[in-house]
């Protein structure tokens, strides 16, 4: 529970922490909030050389909306997503996902940016940012690129982000009209991750019926994914119990299943199943 | 005396310095010149080995020495076990491992450096040469022929066997109507303090003496233990227990890192400080429970128990700590709950395995018992179809036939086991409850109602059953300045004692219970004490406050009579005032000041007392007067102090009932509380809402055994939930509201007719919960759930019954 | 731990097997391989960086293989420790020729994992084993594939790369900063 030596800089710009990421590559790591880099580096399992906090760099702590998008900075707590008022009325996912992170002092401390750029298999944001088809804005000294969600998530704790790369900004489509949201989580009792957990965010046409669905998946395998078959089954249906029921057991199709102390694979297959449903009625029930 | 302060809801005078972030724990103690100790702990569950190269390690930045199990077992005497039962098998449990490593987490060796860091960083650069050997994992296998042997030299893993028990169980069992068993499974849990384990050491050459300041239970037994095991001086060693945060028994204990911090700071001559991180807490603190038996019940058609047989296989881990082999016998003592069974037999095999020791943990023993017996008749009521509540009723010795022998060999004090379930009945209008439960079948719902009558054995206890003591002392003062010291053997950790004890002393002595300090936990200031645990503090420690005070109060009632020159029997004691019989102090209501406020104390001498024609004296005049000498009846000794040892004639017996409700989730098998209702007599109560904490506390971790906490081993012995991301101790969030009540059954074992709460909750609610939820899958036929009760485990009964066919 | 999975590389079965015995190979391909020294007839020494993400640590230990078949099986053991903790392992590798150039492998094996990662990892343990089983058969592959003369596939790591590059390159025409 003692780290190994580490240098530290907490530079002031961007610009700054990105040449430092340039300079020592591999060899250096990006601090945010701190809530996974911290431990595993107490464990000596991430034992980097250098840690630039980018805990200064206030200016990557916002929530916009621009150009049809909320952006969100990288730094924005995940407390300033659960308690933002506006985000409640424009993309209700992301306060909802924020709230069910953790505890009170995660909630404070840990960043969206730092819970993506890690890539926990069991963290929330990922299936949130993966259901509303987010991009996430990288940079690095040599410049900026989008990568959308579908690429980002590449396995177990490993994302598309570069060594020299640091995810600056997280850009949400701001949702169709007719659309609901929700996020629905078994925790780890211990752990505080998601077992299980979805995010559904469901768009009704004019008649009611499921115009489209996307549905990400977090804590059933290595990686949090879009549950294809099952926005499959709902495009084009009504939106009744016996629909989402059906289309809700296509959760975990084609994944490689998670297994331990809180779930074993089957059971995990069922609970992402049940959760899927939750989610998926709780955001058609909210359409207006 | 007047209740200005006993039995009120009184807030903990420790809080303020504690919410503050004031009070002082070992880490906050800062030495100058402090060295840091780090240990390497093995990895192998059993290894022999070979070699340890400390080379490298010895040459990192800042380390000062390193040792290892060669350079300090030789020197320091072998950790001890109080617990003495016929023919236990004792290893030899040495501060460091020497040639073999027996549970992940043994230490091998520590590395001192300037810093923690340093220390740590070296630990890295220690080889270690393993020869793994095959690990004991399974504590039933343990016990088997053809197993491996921990411990060579004993030819097997059983440290020892002990039938205990009183009755024909025989021929209990053989005449019954019924005959039920069941397998019973008290898994390994651990205490999670929320502060560490924690040692500081110095020592000072010149005075030859050496500080241990210690994160533990038991500073006096500790100092002896220490004494012994580095062989110096008892008398010369002083052990400090500043603030501690949290033990549940955990603490209770003399480990290897305190002996080998106090010799190491001897060797270096400068401070030694070591503060266990939670990974070392999860590995290498005691666990508790760990217990895998087998129940026989035989019983009549009306629900009376005939006999009850409990074999079981304890596991006690690799080495004994302090009790280790002594929690199954508690075990044994509590298995007739609080019923009347007329033959019991507990059949314990102890068992070695490769793994940390079990030993006391909140309850440690007691909550085995409970839960068995409570399952046995649960079992009993499903069998026959009656009530949980009928059935308990139907064995419950009544009210009169107090003292009431069990064929354990006790004797319970007092106790009303029937006002209590009724008052939890009618809080939780159960008549109501099972309406509603059986409307809630009836839609599908899986609601449970689960009931617990417990007993417990508090106030530890008789010396006659104690290892080392059952007493408790006390001394109190009152100094010249009217302040009141109390000075406690025994050594709250979290409990409040600080605060009731004040309560008490301020209620005896007729004084504000802002002048009242209560000292605990330095054992160069507080006389020999035995120490906090097994709810032993208020009723045993506290009264020997009270009987202090009585003794202090006996010499100032003489003072008094001799300097207002009247016969002692024309003297009476109110309000903190010895008044001449008939003389109506005016403001007699009034709580006198303290006769010295500090602001006006003079540089260099006190007061005269003023008695000059008085009719009364206040105890602060008295304790100036008996200061100063000047005014005293001829041979009486100076100073007003007086000193008690309280010895405890008996156990007590607190009792109460425990009411879950629960809700399943068909869907997942999550498993929801709807109530929580308990009704506990733990005596006199002193406080209620430190009474109300001890229960809170207790009852959440209870809950964490009933339906999370598990730690578990894999078959390599290797500690898979290793840190609180994978041991689940219940957040607030998994807590229902607790709906708390009382009863008051005083005991007359101590004159405060206190009983003792500490351990109440985690006794009394696991078989409640559990109950609970077995209740809701009754119409799956399910009569037992091992613990923890996952929701998986919930899911697969429901979900195979459900397809299966039918309900 | 039980792990098991079953791989498909285009190539053929001998040329996998080739490069499954060529200590070269499997030095590339064992990720976060530093190290493999001979020490005896099938059996190694190593050093292996090994880990997911920014999770990692570094052991020391063996590799042997053992009742080899060409081309069909090998029984590959390992164990290795280090300040992280140990690890000790042991599978069947079975190699099936399912057409022309497309081999599968199945492997079986017990993982055995002690220490820190044992104790903190358990959640992960199995997906990192089969991360890296996968990463080692995709470079195995790709090296089965240019002994062939052919040209190296785009598994995860060139993927990832020319993502990154395109992304770069998008940028810089669109001369942003």
């Amino acid at each position: 529970m003692i780290p190994a030596q580490f240098d530290y800089v907490a530079p002031v710009t961007l610009d700054e922490a990105l040449s430092l990421l340039a300079e020592h590559q591999d060899e250096a790591k990006i601090l945010a909030g701190g809530h996974s880099l911290i431990p595993a580096m107490k464990l000596r399992f991430a034992q980097p050389a250098l840690l630039v906090d980018i805990g200064r760099l206030k200016d990557l702590a916002y929530i916009r909306e621009e150009g049809g998008q909320v952006r969100v900075g990288a730094m924005t707590t995940h407390y300033q997503l659960e308690s933002s008022a506006r985000l409640r009325e424009i993309c209700p996912l992301l306060p909802e996902c924020a709230a069910a992170i953790g505890d009170v002092q995660v909630r404070n401390k840990g960043t969206i940016g730092g819970s993506l750029a890690h890539s926990d298999p069991a963290a929330d944001w990922p299936a949130a940012i993966l259901a509303l088809d987010a991009e996430m804005i990288v940079v690095s000294a040599v410049g900026e690129r989008a990568i959308p969600a579908s690429d980002f998530f590449v396995d177990m704790l490993t994302t598309a982000l570069a060594p020299n790369e640091i995810l600056r900004e997280i850009r949400v489509p701001l949702p169709p009209p007719r659309t609901g949201h929700a996020y629905a989580k078994l925790p780890h009792p211990a752990s505080g991750f998601a077992v299980v957990g979805v995010a559904a965010s469901v768009t009704r046409g004019a008649d009611g019926t499921c115009e489209s669905a996307s549905v990400g998946v977090t804590g059933v395998s290595v990686k949090a994914y879009r549950a294809r078959g099952v926005e499959l089954a709902l495009k084009g249906g009504a939106l009744g119990q016996q629909e989402i029921a059906g289309a809700a057991t296509h959760a975990a199709d084609g994944v490689d299943l998670n297994e331990d102390l809180a779930a074993s694979a089957d059971y995990r297959r069922h609970l992402a199943e049940v959760y899927a449903r939750r989610a998926i009625e709780r955001a058609a029930s909210r359409v207006s | 005396m007047a209740q200005k302060y006993v039995g009120q809801r009184v807030k903990r005078t420790e809080d303020p310095r504690l919410i503050k972030g004031l009070g002082h724990y070992v880490d906050d103690i800062r030495l100058p010149d402090t060295l840091h100790v780090s240990f390497l702990r093995s990895m192998y569950a059993h290894a022999r080995i070979s070699g340890v190269d400390v080379s490298e390690a010895l040459k990192a930045p800042g380390v000062v020495a390193v040792y290892t199990g060669r350079d300090a077992a030789e020197k320091i005497g072998p950790v001890p076990c109080a617990a003495a039962l016929p023919d236990l098998k004792v290893p030899d449990h040495r501060v460091l491992a020497t040639d073999r490593v027996y549970f992940v987490g043994h230490p091998i060796a520590a590395v001192v450096a300037t810093d923690r860091y340093a220390a740590r960083d070296a630990v890295d650069l220690i080889t270690v040469d393993y020869e793994e050997l095959p690990v004991v994992v399974d504590a039933e296998a343990a016990a088997l022929e053809g197993s491996p042997v921990i411990h060579e030299h004993f030819g097997d893993n059983i440290a020892y066997r002990l039938t205990a028990g009183e009755g024909d169980i025989e021929a209990a069992l053989a005449s019954a109507d019924r005959r039920l068993k069941q397998r019973i499974i008290n898994q390994r849990l651990a205490p999670v303090a929320m502060e560490p384990r924690g040692v500081l050491a110095r020592y000072l050459p010149g005075e030859e003496e050496l500080t241990v300041w210690s994160s533990t239970q038991i500073p006096h037994l500790l100092r002896t233990q220490l004494a012994l095991m580095i062989g110096m001086p008892e008398n010369k060693l002083r052990v400090i227990t500043p603030e501690v945060g949290g033990g549940f028994g955990s603490k209770l204990n003399v480990y290897a890192e305190e002996a080998l911090l106090g010799w190491i700071a001897m060797q270096l001559g400068r401070p030694v400080k070591w503060i266990e991180t939670r990974r070392e807490n999860m590995q290498a603190t005691i666990h508790g429970r760990g217990q895998v038996g087998e129940i026989k019940i035989g019983c009549r058609e009306d629900g009376t128990l005939t006999g009850l047989r409990y074999n079981v296989v304890a596991d006690l881990g690799a080495y004994h700590q302090l009790l280790t082999p002594a929690i199954p016998t508690l075990t044994g003592l509590m298995l007739s709950g609080c019923y009347k069974i007329p033959a019991i037999q507990i059949n314990v095999t102890g068992v070695f395995t490769n793994k940390v020791a079990t030993d006391a943990y909140r309850g440690a023993g007691r909550p085995e018992a409970t839960y068995v017996v409570e399952r046995a008749l649960d079992l009993v009521a499903a069998e026959l179809g009656l009530d949980v509540v009928e059935v308990r009723r139907r064995n419950f010795p009544k009210p009169d036939e107090f003292p009431f022998k069990t064929a354990t060999g006790l004797f319970y004090d007092t106790g009303d086991y029937e006002a209590a379930l009724d008052k939890a009945l009618a809080n939780s209008d159960y008549t109501k409850l099972r309406e509603e439960q059986k409307r809630a079948r009836e839609e599908g719902r899986l609601v449970g109602i689960g009931v617990s009558t417990y007993v417990e054995i508090c106030a530890l206890g008789p010396s006659q059953a104690m290892p080392a003591g059952g007493w408790e002392s006390a001394t109190v003062r009152i100094e010249p300045t009217g302040k009141v010291t109390i000075l406690t053997g025994a050594s709250p950790h979290g409990q409040g004692q600080e605060t009731s004890f004040a309560q008490i002393a301020a209620d005896e002595l007729g004084v504000r219970i802002g002048d009242v300090t209560v000292i605990h936990g330095d054992t160069a200031i507080v006389q020999y004490g035995i120490g906090t645990f097994g709810s032993r503090a208020t009723a045993v420690g506290g009264t020997a406050v009270y009987i202090a005070i009585e003794r202090l109060k006996e010499k100032a009632h003489k003072i008094a009579a001799h300097i207002l020159g009247a016969d002692a029997s024309s003297l009476a004691f109110s309000e903190g005032r010895y008044s001449l019989t008939g003389a109506q102090v005016a403001a007699g209501a009034e709580v006198p000041e303290p006769v010295v406020p500090v602001a006006q104390a003079p540089a260099a001498a006190l007061p005269e007392p003023q008695t000059e024609g008085k009719r009364s004296l206040t105890l602060q005049d008295i304790a100036l007067a008996a200061h100063l000498a000047k005014e005293l009846p001829p041979d009486m000794e100076p100073g007003l102090s007086a000193t008690y040892f309280f010895e405890p004639k008996n156990f007590t017996f607190p009792f109460g009932t425990h009411i879950a409700v629960v809700e399943i989730e068909r869907d997942t098998g999550e498993i929801k509380f709807q109530r929580y209702v308990a009704v506990d007599d733990c005596g006199r109560v002193i406080n209620p809402m430190l009474v109300d904490g001890q229960i809170h506390g207790g009852i959440v971790q209870a809950l964490g055994q009933a339906l999370y906490e598990e730690v578990v081993y894999d078959e390599q012995g290797q500690l898979v939930t290793g840190t609180l991301m994978d041991y689940a101790v219940p957040r607030a969030k998994m807590i229902p509201w607790l709906e708390l009540d009382r009863t008051e059954t005083p005991t007359p074992v101590n004159p405060l007719g206190v009983k003792g709460v500490g351990e109440a909750g985690t006794i009394g609610a696991t078989p409640a919960i559990v109950a609970a939820v077995v209740d809701a899958l009754a119409p799956f036929g399910v009569r037992h759930l091992d613990m923890p009760i996952k929701p998986e485990t919930v899911w697969r009964i429901v979900s195979q019954q459900t397809s299966g066919g039918g309900r | 731990m039980k792990i098991e999975g079953t791989h498909e590389l285009r190539a053929a079965r001998e040329r996998v097997w080739q490069s499954l015995v060529d200590p070269s190979v499997l030095q590339r391909c064992i990720p976060g391989c530093e190290r493999l020294e001979q020490t005896g007839e099938n059996s190694y020494s190593t050093i292996l960086r090994a880990g997911v993400g920014s999770i990692k640590g570094v052991f020391q230990g063996n590799v042997r293989l053992e009742d080899l078949r060409p081309p069909a099986h090998y029984r590959l053991v390992v164990d290795g420790k280090g300040q992280p903790g140990f690890l000790k392992g042991a599978g069947e590798l079975e190699l099936e020729e399912m057409g022309e150039g497309l081999t599968v492998i199945k492997y079986a094996g017990d993982v055995q994992v002690g220490g820190t990662i044992a104790s903190v990892g358990q959640r992960m343990i199995q997906g990192a084993a089969k991360m890296m089983a996968s990463q080692f058969f995709t470079a195995l592959e790709a090296e089965a594939q240019t002994q062939a003369g052919e040209p190296p596939p785009q598994h995860g790591f060139f993927r990832t790369a020319l993502r990154w590059l395109s992304g770069l390159l998008r940028r810089i025409m669109r001369g942003s900063k």
